[in-house]
C-alpha cells in the first residue's frame, strides 16, 4: 500500500465520500480513510434528506430509500398539530446503505478506501498539514498528502489539531437518541413526518417520528446540553415511547451529538479542509446535514482540486471555499439559529398556543409570508423577537 | 497541576462499557482533547482529563461517571 497521496480524507460518510469522489475525479491520488470496521454504521441520524438536493450526489434507488414523505407535521404538548407541506420532495434513507453507495462512488473512480482505519494525529511542518498519522488493523503508518479533509464528522478532532476551535457552548450542541420502533402501523401516518414540540420530554430541543416503511419508524429526541441536566436523553425517549407507543419493539438504539452553531468560521487552513458535521455545516435549527455536508464537500473541492494542480493549498487560497458556503447558506443559518434561539425562550403555552393558531389557518391557501403574518398579529411579542429574521428576509420577503 | 492543567487528586473520567454506545457526543466537547473514539472502543486519556464532566452532562445514555480516587491512590 501506498503511503503519499494527493488528497487523504478522514471519515466516510456522506460529506468525505464526495470529497474523495470530487477529488479522484479532478486527477488526483485519494485515499479515503474510516474508523469504523463498516461504512454507514453505526447510524447516527434520523435519516431524513431533500430529495431535490441529494439527486446531484447519488441517483435515486429504492435500496437506500426507505419512505417517501408527502407532508411535515408539528405537533404541541395538547394533541393539536399543524400539516405543512414539505419545501421539497423528502425521503426517509437506509443510511447503512446511502453511506455505502457514495463511497462505492469514490472508489470507482479511483479513490482507494480503507476501513477500520483512523486519524490518531496530523503531520505539521512550518504549521502547514503535511499528512496523517494513521492506524489501520493495528499498524501505525505515516501518510504524506499534499491536502487533508477533516471530514470525521460530529467527534471530528482533526480539524482541531490542526488548530482549528470546534468545541462547541453546550447551548449550540444538540445531544441527541433515537430508537428504530418496529409495531408502528396504526400508529402513524407512513407518509408523515413527525415534529413534536415538548418542553417536559425534549428541553430545548425537539422529538421526531420519522416513517421507514408501513410498519417501522424512527423515533428519536434532541435535548440541548444546557437544558437536559436533570434526566439522561434516553430516559427522556423512554417517557415519550411508553406513553405513545406502547407495545412496540426497538429495532436499535441510536445515539449521538451535534454541534448547532452555524458552520465554522474557519474552514480551511495551510493543507486542510473540513466539511460536513466536523464543520458545523448541519442546519443550526433541525440538525439536519446530510446533502449540507455533501453540497459542502462539493464546494469544497471546487476550490481545493484546482489549487491541488496549481501547487499551491495554502489557507489564503482553500479559503475561497469559506466564501462560497456563506453565500450560499450563511444568511440562511443565520436565520435558522435565530429561530431556534426564540423557540427556545418560549415557555409551552406559547409553544401550544403558536401551533394551535398555526393548525387552524387555512394553510393549503396561504403563502408563507401571510402565514407568518397572521400568526406575528395575533402574538405581538413574536413579532418583537423576528424582528432581525425581517430584516434578514429569510421571512415575509 | 501537571501540564494539562489537572489537579492530581479530582479523579478521572471512566466509561461504562455496558451503556457507551461509541456515538462521539462526549469526545466533540472535549475541551483538553481528551477522549479518543476507534471502531468500537472510546479511549479516555487519564493524563489529559480535568475532571471537568462536560462529557458527563452531553451523554445521551449517562454511561459515563467520575472515578474519585484519594491522592496516595493517584500516586
Amino acid at each position: 500500500m501506498r503511503s503519499d497521496y494527493d488528497v487523504v480524507v478522514v471519515g466516510a460518510g456522506p460529506s468525505g465520500s464526495v470529497a474523495a469522489r470530487r477529488a479522484a475525479e479532478g486527477g488526483l491520488k485519494v485515499l479515503l480513510i474510516e474508523k469504523r470496521q463498516e461504512i454507514g454504521v453505526p447510524v447516527r441520524c434520523a435519516e431524513a434528506i431533500g430529495a431535490d438536493l441529494s439527486r446531484p450526489f447519488l441517483d435515486y434507488d429504492p435500496n437506500w430509500v426507505d419512505a417517501t414523505i408527502r407532508a411535515f407535521e408539528v405537533h404541541n404538548s395538547s394533541g393539536q398539530a399543524v400539516r405543512l407541506p414539505p419545501v421539497e420532495p423528502t425521503l426517509v434513507v437506509n443510511r447503512k446503505v446511502f453511506d455505502y453507495q457514495l463511497a462505492l462512488k469514490a472508489a470507482r473512480v479511483g479513490a482507494e478506501v480503507r476501513t477500520s482505519t483512523a486519524a490518531v494525529g496530523l503531520v505539521i511542518e512550518n504549521n502547514s498539514v503535511k499528512g496523517v498519522m494513521i492506524e489501520s488493523l493495528g499498524r501505525s503508518e505515516t501518510i504524506s498528502a499534499r491536502l487533508v479533509v477533516a471530514a470525521d464528522g460530529t467527534e471530528s478532532q482533526v480539524a482541531r489539531w490542526a488548530g482549528l476551535k470546534t468545541v462547541p457552548s453546550f447551548s449550540d450542541y444538540y445531544v441527541g437518541i433515537e430508537f428504530l420502533l418496529a409495531g408502528m402501523q396504526s400508529k402513524m401516518d407512513p407518509q408523515i413526518c413527525e415534529y413534536h414540540l415538548d418542553r417536559s420530554l425534549a428541553p430545548g430541543g425537539y422529538l421526531w417520528v420519522f416513517p421507514k416503511g408501513e410498519d417501522t419508524a424512527n423515533v428519536g429526541l434532541v435535548i440541548t446540553a444546557d437544558k437536559g441536566n436533570n434526566a439522561s436523553a434516553l430516559s427522556y425517549l423512554e417517557i415519550f415511547v411508553a406513553r405513545r407507543y406502547p407495545n412496540t419493539s426497538v429495532m436499535a438504539v441510536i445515539a449521538g451529538g451535534i454541534a448547532v452553531t452555524c458552520a465554522l468560521k474557519t474552514l480551511a487552513t495551510d493543507g486542510l479542509v473540513v466539511v460536513g458535521d466536523a464543520a458545523h455545516q448541519a442546519d443550526p435549527l433541525t440538525a439536519g446535514g446530510i446533502c449540507l455536508g455533501m453540497i459542502a464537500a462539493d464546494l469544497a473541492m471546487s476550490v481545493a482540486v484546482p489549487a491541488l494542480h496549481a501547487g499551491d493549498v495554502r489557507a489564503s487560497r482553500l479559503r475561497g471555499y469559506e466564501t462560497l458556503w456563506q453565500k450560499r447558506f450563511g444568511k440562511m443559518h443565520q436565520a435558522l439559529y435565530q429561530v431556534r434561539k426564540i423557540l427556545n425562550n418560549m415557555d409551552q403555552d406559547r409553544l401550544d398556543g403558536l401551533v394551535r393558531r398555526a393548525s387552524e389557518l387555512p394553510l393549503v391557501e396561504m403563502s408563507v409570508g401571510q402565514i407568518v403574518l397572521t400568526l406575528l398579529k395575533n402574538d405581538p411579542l413574536l413579532l418583537f423577537e423576528v424582528r432581525s429574521l425581517i430584516a434578514t428576509g429569510l421571512i415575509l420577503k | 497541576m501537571d501540564r494539562f492543567g489537572k489537579k492530581e487528586s479530582e479523579g478521572k473520567v471512566s466509561v461504562d462499557v455496558r451503556l457507551c454506545h461509541f456515538c462521539g457526543a462526549c469526545v466533540a466537547v472535549c475541551l483538553q482533547d481528551a477522549m479518543f473514539l476507534r471502531n468500537s472502543g472510546l479511549t479516555i486519556h487519564a493524563n489529559r482529563c480535568t475532571a471537568c464532566e462536560r462529557c458527563l452532562r452531553v451523554c445521551p445514555l449517562r454511561a459515563l461517571t467520575i472515578v474519585h480516587h484519594s491522592a496516595e491512590a493517584a500516586v
